[in-house]
């Protein structure tokens, strides 16, 4: 380590003095990382015996409650998945069906997740039929209502992982640097804070630096 | 052998509050003089000082020792001063009327050195943020260059830089005392 010391300057700085915090802040924090120490969450080796199952039944049940409060909320809310075509009656109509799979990516999954169902009696082609009939062994009709769910539950599930994600450090000052972008100070600079009470120790880059900070 | 500052931490981080205790003594004085001579009052410093540890205790869980627990420590303890200068609380504690060292019974010497000692705290407060900060860093954290640039977010040749025309103030401030 290279010592840029100088020692008369090192010994005038020592004249200063060598304050020291008061008792009672001492005691204070001390006991505040008792308590943290105390309160620890989950422990980082994995439980053994009974225990084991704990964790795996809890976060089934957290799972299964997001999944029933997003599906929820989703039909609440109008969208494009509640827009469907109407049912094909005929094999030509199915044809159509199949051709507008070929459209787009999107479109073809909210179809997916709506799949029409042919009336009992229509007379498809063969292939046809042997497409329907293994389609409806796969979906059998009591089921039918609960293949979209299914599919929507798989939509709103990847949404509710998304929303439980944290946002990443570096998307929060990308944030904070167009809050500064926008001439709003005293918004980013709170942001900011918040920031470095959430990351204390993130180094953030010298050019995000300059965004971020108050100019 | 005492145990080195990161195993504590990582002891600590497992759950074991005497290992933060120990860690805490070890580098509580010098933390709250950085702190002191970087604000306006004793009471913010003691508030900063306070907050720091507590942003310590937070960061716990996700503390990996990359680096000395030192310049982890006083990456955090930079952030948090970077807060407090934005908020325009810039200065250093006035010097209390306490008698500087020496065993010189004499009233004029004794009076001569206190006015030294009030020239060199001047001059100290009086350098730029980020030149007291380094000074502060090396002279009463024990930072080395490298370790200044980690803590503050820059690079080695600008700490080595601030470091420099830092001492030299501080030594024209001494050599005219």
């Amino acid at each position: 380590m290279a010592d840029e010391r100088d020692p008369k300057v090192s010994r005038r700085y020592r004249e200063l003095g060598a304050e020291e915090p008061p008792t009672e802040l001492d005691a204070e924090i001390l006991a505040v990382s008792r308590r943290a120490a105390e309160t620890r969450l989950a422990p980082l080796v994995p439980p053994t015996g009974r225990r084991r199952w704990y964790f795996p039944v809890a976060a089934a049940a957290i799972i299964t409650l997001a999944v029933a409060v997003t599906v929820h909320v989703e039909r609440q809310q109008p969208d494009a998945e509640s827009i469907t075509p109407a049912p094909p009656s005929t094999p030509e109509s199915r044809t159509d069906a199949l051709e507008a799979k070929k459209d787009s990516a999107p479109q073809a999954e909210l179809r997916k997740a709506k799949p029409a169902k042919p009336p009992a009696a229509s007379a498809p082609a063969p292939a046809l039929r042997a497409a329907d009939t293994a389609r409806n062994m796969e979906q059998p009709e009591p089921q039918a209502r609960s293949a979209p769910d299914a599919q929507v539950t798989g939509l709103a599930m990847r949404r509710a992982e998304r929303g439980a994600v944290e946002e990443a450090p570096e998307r929060i000052l990308e944030r904070i640097a167009e809050l500064r972008r926008q001439g709003k100070h005293d918004e980013a600079d709170k942001a900011l804070a918040e920031f470095r009470r959430r990351y204390p120790d993130y180094r953030i880059a010298e050019e995000m630096l300059k965004k971020v900070e108050r100019p | 052998m005492e145990a080195p500052d990161e195993q504590l931490m990582l002891a600590y981080r497992d759950g074991n509050a005497a290992a933060f205790e120990t860690l805490y003594l070890r580098h509580r004085g010098r933390l709250f003089r950085f702190v002191l001579r970087s604000v306006k009052s004793r009471a913010t410093a003691e508030e900063l000082f306070q907050e720091i540890w507590m942003r310590v205790i937070e960061a716990r869980e996700r503390y990996a020792p990359q680096a000395r627990f030192t310049t982890w420590l006083y990456t955090i303890a930079h952030h948090r001063m970077v807060d407090h200068w934005r908020r325009g609380g810039l200065s250093l504690v006035e010097l209390d009327d306490q008698d500087p060292p020496g065993d010189s019974p004499d009233p004029a010497r004794q009076l001569e050195a206190r006015q030294a000692l009030a020239r060199f705290a001047q001059a100290l407060q009086a350098l730029p943020v980020a030149q007291r900060e380094a000074f502060l860093l090396h002279e009463e954290a024990g930072l080395s260059i490298a370790e200044i640039a980690a803590a503050t977010g820059s690079n080695a040749e600008a700490a080595k830089s601030r470091l420099r025309y830092a001492v030299a103030k501080l030594k024209a401030a001494v050599e005219d005392g």
